[in-house]
């Protein structure tokens, strides 16, 4: 393949803007897939994503397509999430392109991630082919959301396409575009190797398999290759392109997207954002990586058997690999016993986390509530970081503590200003700014404590503007505040992964709503548990789970039971995914209840 | 074969006797109850006749090797078999004697619905040879009946009840539902007192489940009545055992008791006297033993459920679904179940527990060759210490307690 004939991007936007059905239409255009192999969202193949109807991973696949100038081009695309937590994944993504195809729901206008996104790409340098999708809906204003994206993107108009990628309207014009308006990649097949692994994965026949994308050189199969940062020298055992599925080929050519097996078994050796060159003839610099993704949320991840933490920081170290943000260490809760403290990027990537590592791994997870990363200044002059409340100091030996800052913006229809603002608000939020998108659609900017967004903010913002409001957000900085622990007692017995910090204006507000959650969802013991939490020495709230005094099978009718037993191995099967304390057994949901805590009830 | 060869044969000793249970499933019912879930159908009274002919032909087509069986029960449940002209009942019963030898002094049971039979008809049964009623009473309160929509009143079941000893029945079971909607706990006390009243020779006490997809369940949902309140349903557990106690009645099962026959304040203690020869009273249902006593038993009918030679086995649901089967001569089982030792031995535990006598260690170690006290001491000592279960040197027993919370005792014996 000649270079000049080597296109590579990727597609941005939004959530749910349709950036997976566009890549439908362009796979089913270029011939890629047969229409029979087709299902919606193609490359949405995880069980999560599928189920949740998302992209969660960035995936690559390569296209040919024969242009109207009669060329046949190789297009190398790649397909992003659109929800705020994975960004990272667009970053990287964004690497190995020279182009991004924006996409704006002609209903929606430009969102949150829309700009977030755009402002990435135009930090690489990249292109931007703009289309405005969904225009075969009824409510679909593509005009003037073009208009919008010329004033606030400075795209020029005539340049927007209007596509709906659910009828193929436009995927011609986009991949003219695509092979008109972005240049062929600028690298040099005569310089030696120099391949950015911009992420990979661990397959159980080919070992750790790096995706890559060739800056410089040439990556032929079966030849020696050595990972920069660690000198360590493999075997290319095979190289090849995603078509989407691997397909093996002989070599990938400077410009090139695609990937090499390595076969190592050890998944520690790999790291996203190394660079992979030859032994003989080696590059002399890296290929710059990437800035590493820094976690916001950390919560204790623990097997509800003891007897599987191994398997657990196997599946971490495997999974680490494919997710290359996951952040991993070792703690040990007086309640849970040995876990890690894992750190993510929001909310939605630690539930993602969880549920990959239970359903690929085969794990049962106890997943304590999240926590920001709090800096706490001692009276000794010692300044620590704590990510888990239950190492907390002691308030006595505490000076200040400081917490993370966010801005934020909120991108809202202006009737539902007053909603944003309340919201924000009672969350220790100040306003910063306000700017009008249209006549009708504001960003409001704001900066909040990060320890009050991650508890339920952005179901309630939701929910507030009747599903309106987008957001993004993205580190402010530490600011000191008056923060307490709450502890949490069972039967008496505190329990570490329940505690949390709180300002202190919160505390009896908190501490009331979480012993109410929590009396919901731990299950009646045959005994009656109080549940109290407890400020310093001094209980703030305090309620108390009725004793269990019955719990029998309906009448066992007519020998069926077969369906009695079935219901009893749910029951078994409930209590092994709770975790005893004492003698009370907590189920999983009371670790998130502090996430759900509703104190306006 | 011997227990011994039993246990060489098959890795553990089959069946204890080798008496089987016969059970008919009759689907019809005049109206449907809003707390019932069963496979029971209000509009279906047009296909009766071939239902009862297709029941017969499935006894009669048995393929099973069961020459030398016996039958020790037969029983007829529903739905509201007594709604089913005795034509038809008769048909059935007739096949089964003609399939099966019948044990002498085979208990026959038929559930039977007040307001769905006069006298000529429970005059007829007991001529078929029924020789046991279970009458489904519910509750002695008239409002109670008509929020679930029995379709008859208090009157009903007693005329039923008086007619049914004129006919001849002197074993009647009445069945009640407790922690019903908006029923107190003086309520039930007052059921209570009325059926005592009667003494019928055998009483049913089922606390209200309140099942998915029922009328009931819709009822609570929309807030017309409360959630069930499990405090008060177990006092009122709690109640029925003191007062049937004081009565005379003696509890065998979780949800059954008996009148002593004969015996005045005879009560059955296994604790303290283990090791007498356990009296059975007459009127204890031997065909729901079997259940308890896990062992083996045969279904007909829609939905009826089997379990013989290691497997347990039912048949589709649907009514029309199965006459059309059976008329077609094909088999009507909808699926089957391997019981292997593990599951036996589970199953085993957990009905037998039901039992007030609980399971003997020896019958255990008979049947599968091992001893439940090793098995299961790490389950036994933690249920001990939680007072659900109690033990002696020959047999354990769920505690008062315990059969108020038996799914606590029950999931732990599952493999
Ligand atoms: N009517 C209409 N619906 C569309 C169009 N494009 C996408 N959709 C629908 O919009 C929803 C989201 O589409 P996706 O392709 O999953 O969106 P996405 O941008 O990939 O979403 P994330 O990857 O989660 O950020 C789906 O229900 C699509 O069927 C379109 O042109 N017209
Ligand atoms: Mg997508």
């Amino acid at each position: 393949m000649d270079q000049s004939h080597i296109r590579n991007l990727c597609i941005i936007a939004h959530i749910d803007h349709g950036k997976s059905t566009l890549t439908d239409r362009l796979l089913e255009q270029t011939g890629t897939l047969a229409k029979r192999d087709m299902v919606e969202q193609v490359m949405d193949q995880m069980d999560l994503e599928r189920e949740k109807g998302i992209t969660i991973k960035a995936k690559a696949v390569r296209m040919s397509y024969r242009a109207r100038d009669g060329i046949e081009y190789e297009l190398n695309l790649i397909d992003t999430p659109g929800h705020v937590d994975f960004t990272y994944e667009v970053s990287r993504a964004l690497a190995a392109c020279e182009g991004a195809v924006l996409v704006v729901d002609a209903t929606q206008g430009i969102e949150a991630q829309t700009l977030a996104n755009l402002y990435l790409a135009l930090e690489h340098n990249l292109t931007i082919v703009p289309v405005v999708n969904k225009i075969d809906l009824p409510s679909a204003r593509p005009d003037e959301i073009a208009h919008e994206m010329e004033n606030l993107l400075a795209v020029p108009n005539d340049q927007i396409i209007r596509a709906s990628a659910k009828s193929g309207v436009g995927t011609a014009d986009i991949l003219e575009a695509i092979v008109a308006r972005i240049p062929p990649p600028r690298a040099d097949s005569t310089l030696p190797l120099r391949a950015l692994i911009f992420d990979s994965k661990y397959d159980s026949y080919k070992g750790v398999v790096a995706y890559v994308r060739v800056v410089d050189g040439e990556l032929p199969k079966n030849k020696k290759i050595k990972l920069m940062s660690s000198g360590l020298e493999i075997d290319a055992l095979e190289v090849g392109a995603f078509r989407p599925k691997m397909v093996a080929g002989e070599t990938l050519i400077a410009g090139e997207v695609g990937y090499v097996a390595t076969g190592l078994k050890n998944v520690r050796d790999i790291q996203v954002g190394d660079t992979i060159t030859h032994s003989e003839n080696p590059a002399t610099e890296p290929v710059p990586g990437f800035r590493p993704a820094k976690p916001m949320v950390f919560a204790g991840f623990y097997p509800t058997e003891t007897n599987d933490y191994p398997l657990l920081r196997d599946a971490l170290d495997k999974l680490k690999l494919n997710d290359a943000s996951l952040t991993y260490d070792p703690e040990t809760s007086a309640a849970l016993g040995f876990g890690f403290r894992c750190g993510f990027l929001g909310l939605l990537h630690l539930e993602i986390v969880q549920e990959r590592l239970e359903r690929e791994y085969d794990l049962d997870l106890i997943a304590t509530a999240p926590s920001v990363e709090y800096h706490v200044l001692k009276h000794t002059g010692e300044i620590i970081t704590v990510d888990n409340p239950a190492e907390m100091p002691d308030g006595s030996e505490i000076l200040e503590i400081e917490e993370p800052w966010m801005h934020i913006q909120v991108f809202t229809p202006k009737d539902y200003i007053g909603a944003a603002m309340d919201l924000v608000t009672t969350r220790r939020g100040t306003f910063d700014k306000m700017e009008y998108l249209d006549e009708t659609r504001v960003m409001l900017g704001y900066v909040m404590p990060l320890s009050e967004l991650i508890i339920d903010f952005y179901d309630q913002l939701k929910s507030r503007t009747r599903g309106y409001a987008s957001l993004d957000y993205s580190f402010a900085n530490y600011r000191a505040s008056e923060l307490v622990k709450l502890n949490v007692l069972v039967n008496e017995e505190s329990v570490d992964a329940l505690s949390m910090i709180v300002h202190k204006d919160y505390a009896y507000a908190r501490g009331a709503a979480l012993c109410k959650k929590l009396k919901e969802v731990i299950p009646q013991q045959q005994f009656p548990v109080p549940i109290q939490a407890a400020m310093g020495g001094r209980i703030v709230a305090r309620e108390t789970i009725r004793a269990l005094r019955k719990d029998i099978l309906a009448k066992c009718y007519g020998g069926d039971v077969t369906r009695k037993r079935k219901l009893l191995e749910k029951q078994k099967a409930g209590k092994k995914r709770m975790k005893r304390f004492g003698s009370v057994d907590i189920p999983q949901e009371a670790f998130m209840a502090i996430l759900k805590l509703d104190e306006n009830r | 074969m011997r227990a011994v060869e039993q246990i060489r044969a098959f890795g553990y000793n089959r069946c204890v006797n080798s008496e089987i249970a016969l059970f008919v499933f009759i689907p019809f019912c005049k109206i449907k109850c809003t707390y019932c879930d069963f496979n029971a159908y209000a509009n279906l009274a047009r296909v009766m006749e071939p239902y009862a002919d297709a029941v017969a032909q499935e006894i009669s087509d048995c393929r099973l090797q069961i020459a030398d069986l016996t039958a020790k029960s037969l029983y007829f449940g529903g739905g509201t078999p007594s709604l089913v002209p005795v034509a038809q009942i008769e048909k059935i019963l007739r096949a089964c004697e003609s399939r099966f030898a019948f044990a002498p002094g085979i208990e026959i049971t038929l559930e039977a619905n007040p307001a769905t039979a006069d006298e000529t008809k429970l005059r007829a049964y007991r001529a078929l040879g029924i020789n046991r009623l279970s009458i489904g009473v519910q509750s002695f309160d008239d409002a109670t009946l008509r929020r679930l929509n029995r379709g008859h009143t208090v009157a009903d079941a007693i005329e039923m009840f008086e007619l049914a000893r004129r006919a001849g029945f002197d074993n009647i079971n009445l069945d009640f539902i407790f922690g019903l909607p908006l029923q107190t706990l003086a309520d039930w006390r007052a059921t209570l007192r009325r059926a005592i009243a009667l003494a019928p020779e055998h009483l049913s006490l089922y606390a209200l489940k309140v099942e998915e997809h029922t009328g009931l369940e819709h009822q609570i949902a929309r807030g017309k009545y409360p959630k069930p309140d499990d405090d008060l349903a177990a006092d009122m557990y709690e109640l029925a055992e003191e007062m049937l106690d004081t009565a005379g009645y003696a509890q065998y099962e979780i949800s059954n008791w008996t009148r002593s026959v004969g015996v005045g304040n005879w009560k059955l203690d296994v604790g303290r006297q283990s090791n007498i020869q356990l009296p059975t009273s007459n009127f204890q249902s031997r065909h729901n033993l079997t259940y308890w006593h896990n062992e083996p038993y045969l279904g007909f009918g829609a939905g009826a459920h089997s379990f013989f030679e290691r497997a347990r086995f039912w048949n589709v649901l649907s009514p029309v679904e199965y006459i059309e089967k059976i008329t077609r001569g094909e088999s009507a089982m909808a699926d089957r179940e391997e019981i292997n030792r593990e599951l036996e031995i589970a199953e085993t535990m957990f009905l037998g527990l039901r039992l007030n006598e609980g399971i003997a260690f020896e019958n255990f170690a008979q049947r599968f060759g091992e001893d439940a006290r090793v098995r299961y001491a790490k389950e036994i000592e933690e249920l001990k210490e939680m007072g659900l279960i109690e033990m002696s040197d020959a047999r354990v027993w769920l505690t008062p307690r315990g059969r108020l919370l038996s799914n606590e005792v029950f999931w732990r014996f599952l493999p």
